[in-house]
């Protein structure tokens, strides 16, 4: 099945972590990644559901992983680095308009 | 960033997870980024990084495996990391997986009734094996603790079976031996520490130079002995324990270089050891050990306990071959002192173990084993009736093609699940216990044994309950899951199942697993009654002496301010003076060993008229040095002669008391009156004026013991114990005691001022906790079986309904009913009972045992338990009965 960028569904969780790898730059591995969502959002995120997230989010080729060297500190194994694709971008861009779209009109109400 | 890398996480936990994750990319990062995160944590908590792990690497598990029985299920959808392609086997179990938890969630009820009684079952377990790990596995946390070892003599005929070593054996073992890289001595020292605030009595140790680096540690800040110190006059210094050093100094880095003033004389500081250093026994205060020339020589007096890290490839057998070529070689050099010396090599768990502890733990353990089995039995029984509900679903399956061996397997996942679901509340169970059994012990006796404050739930602790729930889980699963998996296919297809000859087998099967529950639940019963008696026993019966309203409390005169035995006694004579004149008290003494304490004193003797030539071959009994209150305070009876009097003085006639058990072994036809003993040769003749009456001085080991008793004038000793007799409440007088003892030296502490009830209490401390734990396992075994009766008898009940009604519509009356169903529940009891005392007094056997001979086995308790089991066991089996007798025919027809 083919993604189309424009009109493929990001759930929440993917969006956000997304973003989080956005925010991370070079350095988006998953401890990092788990620690800015937990930071930013205040709530926990089950390591089971990150690493699904984020193979999830490979197929559907918005994200784009490669492999680091093999690290002492964690015995010899290496780091997956993750990086936004264009793919990734473009579904973040939509998945912003459409909820800027339907926040439109409604902010108002959420104030008081 | 810097993380440490030199901590691994729990092998078995990584290895696991990695063989669910499988190999590739995924499987590396994900491993990776644990490890890095438990580097990150071990570096702050290693303890709890485990934990950690544990818990993340059991959620990944679970995940994975869920995850993968949906992809095995709707494959066109790629979820997950590295799905198991071309692996059918691991799909198929994560889809059976998946049906079995399904299962188990239809059923609440019934999930959580396994899940909350293997828990139990677990836990009890879990907490056992928690303490044998603490105590007995692993009781030292010191560095390569398996390369120290300690030496002791095993002296065949003595009572304790380890003795010390004398100062001047070990000098010549050191020179002579090579398998050892350092070997050092320690000894005990009760130091009397004086400034600051009250003096305290602080225990301590005599020790090698070199004794910290044996054992692999070193001074948090300061030094440790050096060599030249362990000679007389240079000797004064101390290493301070961290505990003693914050309470007592404020932590002040300062007090390194400074004096401090121990037993009158004052001793520089020279280092403070890291926190959580207490070896041995506790010690907060450790001091060189320097022989005296006269020590250095002497091969009499034993009271060493070597201790020596084993040189670079050496082993325990090469040093205990070698102590054995040296020990032969001195027996041989000077068979007058080492003639029934042994020496022997132990491990440092094996030489400071509790030898009691080994078969106590043991009891427990095979205790806790049948409550888990009880535990087995019900479960499974609970299985059993729900294979009968779900004999439909089964036939369904296997008319559709579904193997026996899969209908099993799968029914033998649900039995794991909820095995594993039980882990956590195992844990919870193990932990509650844990905290339950470290809080109630007094802190006076928690610090000898060692390990104590390891007790806790630790990754060890998991591993085992995990496995244990593992074969649980075959225990109680195996026997239903093959029951289940043969159902009579066109029979129950045909007709929803209502014969009553179908749950034959499964029923002949549960009132098995009943009657096996009634006859494992007997003997554990019995045990806690055992255990019960003899702790009250121990605690109220009579001990010789009337422990209430005593005081007593315990002091150590330093040497160098009283050298002499005149200024001893005087000591004693003015705090006894001064006792003796605070209100409400009738009588005070001081004594070197007062009944219940944890040290004892006994000497060789001699008999006037009966020479043994060799000192080693004369007989031993305890030795007691009172002044002439004790009798008195203590509600000793003198049972014939003269008790001592003040005018019992160093320079009067030298006189003894006898104990009745001294003098019915020494004496049996004769007077012992007027006869004369001696303790050694260079020591006066003492006559025997009078007969005592005989005391429990500690209920393992000297119970009713020969003892001779002598005037404290006459053989003043540096440690003593003080009692006082009150007409009021004893503990009121502690202060005022206290106070006592300060007016007459405001240097001298004095150290367990307790009231004598307290005093046998803390010495029966462990009987307490076999009774305790003993009972609380007697009990779930209790509740168990009556839960499985119930459960049994309910059931047979329900399955029987439609006979019921057709019987009670034929004209059988309640009270027929009644007889019904009662009989069976009569006939279960009574074999389970019968199979459970000949259990019991198996079992009783072993309990004589672990309670160290001190009970037998009363057949009155056997039988009387056995009737109150009998009792219970009816009950749960009439209240099924009385329902089934209330049944109205039409309806019970009509119903089924």
């Amino acid at each position: 099945m083919a993604y189309n960028a424009g009109t493929m569904n990001l759930g929440e969780f993917e969006h956000v972590v997304l973003l989080a790898i956005l925010r991370l730059g070079d350095d988006a591995y998953a401890i990092p990644i788990r620690e800015e969502i937990e930071e930013r959002t205040g709530r926990a995120v089950a390591r089971g559901a990150l690493y699904t997230a984020l193979d999830r989010l490979e197929s559907k080729k918005c994200l784009r992983s490669r492999m680091s060297q093999p690290l002492p500190e964690r015995g010899g194994r290496s780091r997956r680095y993750f990086t936004v694709t264009q793919a990734g971008l473009s579904a973040l861009r939509a998945s912003r308009r459409s909820l800027l779209s339907l926040w439109h009109g409604v902010e108002g109400r959420l104030e008081s | 960033m810097t993380r440490r890398n030199c901590e691994a996480p729990p092998r078995l936990a990584e290895r696991l997870l990695a063989a669910v994750l499988g190999s590739g990319d995924w499987a590396e990062s994900i491993l990776g980024d644990l490890h890095e995160e438990y580097a990150a944590r071990a570096a702050v908590a290693s303890h709890r990084a485990a934990i950690w792990y544990y818990l993340v690497a059991l959620s990944l598990i679970g995940r994975t495996l869920l995850l993968r029985a949906r992809v095995a299920r709707t494959p066109s959808v790629h979820v997950g990391p590295t799905p198991p392609r071309g692996d059918s086997l691991m799909r198929t179990l994560g889809l059976e997986t998946r049906h079995a938890w399904r299962s188990i969630a239809t059923r609440p009820v019934l999930s959580a009734t396994i899940v909350i009684t293997v828990g139990l079952g677990l836990g009890a377990n879990a907490a056992v094996f928690s303490m044998i790990d603490a105590l007995v596995l692993r009781p030292y946390t010191l560095r390569d603790v398996d390369r120290v070892a300690l030496l002791f003599y095993d002296r065949p005929n003595n009572i304790d079976r380890q003795d010390s070593v004398s100062a001047a054996d070990f000098i010549d073992i050191k020179r002579q031996s090579d398998v050892f890289e350092r070997l050092s001595v320690f000894e005990w020292w009760t130091a009397n520490l004086v400034g600051i605030d009250e003096p305290e009595n602080v225990l301590g140790f005599k020790v090698s130079a070199d004794f910290f680096a044996t054992l692999g540690v070193e001074p948090a800040i300061g030094r440790g002995f050096r060599a030249e110190e362990e000679t007389v006059g240079r000797d004064q210094r101390v290493v301070l324990g961290q505990a003693l050093w914050q309470r007592r100094f404020g932590g002040d880095p300062g007090i390194i270089g400074r004096a401090i003033e121990i037993d009158g004389a004052p001793h520089e500081v020279v280092g403070v050891m890291p926190g959580g250093f207490d070896f041995p026994m506790g010690a907060q205060l450790w001091a060189p050990q320097a022989f005296t020339p006269d020590q250095a020589t002497n091969r009499r007096s034993t009271f060493l306990t070597v201790i020596g890290r084993l040189a670079d490839g050496k082993s325990l057998d090469d040093a205990t071959a070698q102590m054995k070529v040296i020990g032969e070689r001195l027996t041989r050099e000077h068979p007058d002192t080492n003639r029934d010396r042994v020496m022997q090599v132990y491990t440092l768990a094996q030489g400071m173990g509790d030898m009691g502890a080994g078969p106590i733990l043991a009891m427990w353990q095979a205790s806790a084993a049948f409550v888990l089995l009880i535990a087995c039995a019900n479960v499974a029984s609970l299985l059993l009736a729900r294979g009968v509900e779900r004999q439909r679903e089964m036939a369904v399956r296997v008319a559709m093609g579904a193997s026996r061996v899969r209908v099993v397997r799968e029914l033998l996942i649900e039995s794991g699940l909820l095995s594993l679901a039980a882990i956590p509340a195992a844990l919870a169970v193990a932990w509650a216990s844990l905290k339950l059994i470290v809080a109630y012990m007094p802190p006076t006796i928690a610090r000898f044994v060692a390990g104590w404050n390891e007790m806790d739930v630790d990754p060890r602790l998991i591993a085992f309950t995990s496995a244990l729930a593992i074969v649980t889980a075959l225990v109680f699963g195996l026997v239903p899951a093959i029951q289940a998996s043969r159902p009579r296919l066109t029979e129950t297809l045909k007709e929803g199942g209502r014969s009553a000859t179908a749950g034959a087998a499964r029923l002949r099967l549960r009132r098995g697993l009943v009657i096996a529950e009634i006859a494992l639940a007997l003997p554990l019963l019995v045990a806690a009654g055992l255990s019960v008696i003899t702790v009250h026993r121990f605690l109220n019966g009579p001990q010789g002496f009337n422990p209430d309203g005593v005081l007593t409390m315990r002091l150590m005169l330093p040497e160098v301010k009283y050298p002499t035995e005149e200024s001893r006694t005087q000591f004693a004579s003015a705090a006894v003076d001064r006792l003796l004149a605070m209100p409400g008290v009738t009588a005070a003494a001081a004594a070197n060993v007062i009944p219940a304490i944890t040290s004892n004193w006994g000497r060789n003797f001699e008999i006037d008229g009966q020479p043994i030539a060799n000192p080693l071959d004369r007989p031993d009994v305890d030795y007691r040095v009172v002044t002439d209150g004790h009798f008195d305070a203590l509600g000793i009876p003198l049972i014939q002669g003269r008790g001592f009097t003040a005018g019992d003085r160093a320079d009067t006639q030298p006189v003894a008391i006898v104990s009745q058990a001294m003098a019915r072994r020494y004496w049996p036809d004769k007077e012992p009156i007027g006869a004369r003993i001696r303790f050694s040769e260079g020591e006066p003749w003492l006559t025997v004026v009078g007969v005592c009456g005989d005391v429990i001085h500690n209920w393992f080991a000297r119970r009713n013991y020969p003892t001779a008793y002598r005037p404290f004038a006459q053989g003043p000793t540096r440690g003593m114990a003080l009692v006082v007799r009150t007409t009021g409440d004893p503990n009121a007088l502690a202060g005022p005691s206290r106070a006592a003892v300060r007016s007459v030296d405001s240097a001298q502490p004095v150290y367990e001022v307790a009231s004598m009830r307290e005093n046998v209490k803390i010495r029966t401390v462990g009987l307490q906790y076999v009774g305790g734990v003993m009972f609380a396992f007697g009990g779930l075994a209790l509740v168990l079986a009556v839960i499985g009766i119930y459960g049994v008898m309910a059931y047979m009940v329900t399955q029987r309904t439609h006979e019921i009604g057709v019987r009670m519509a034929l004209g059988a009356t309640r009270r027929d009913v009644i007889r019904l169903t009662v009989r069976q529940t009569v006939s279960i009891t009574a074999i389970g009972v019968a199979v459970g005392t000949t259990l019991a007094i198996l079992l009783g056997r072993l309990i004589e045992a672990g309670l160290f001979g001190l009970t037998s086995t009363d057949p009155r308790l056997v039988a009387g338990l056995a009737i109150l089991l009998a009792l219970v066991a009816l009950s749960a089996g009439y209240l099924p009965a009385r329902r089934a007798a209330t049944l109205d025919p039409s309806q019970a027809l009509r119903q089924s």
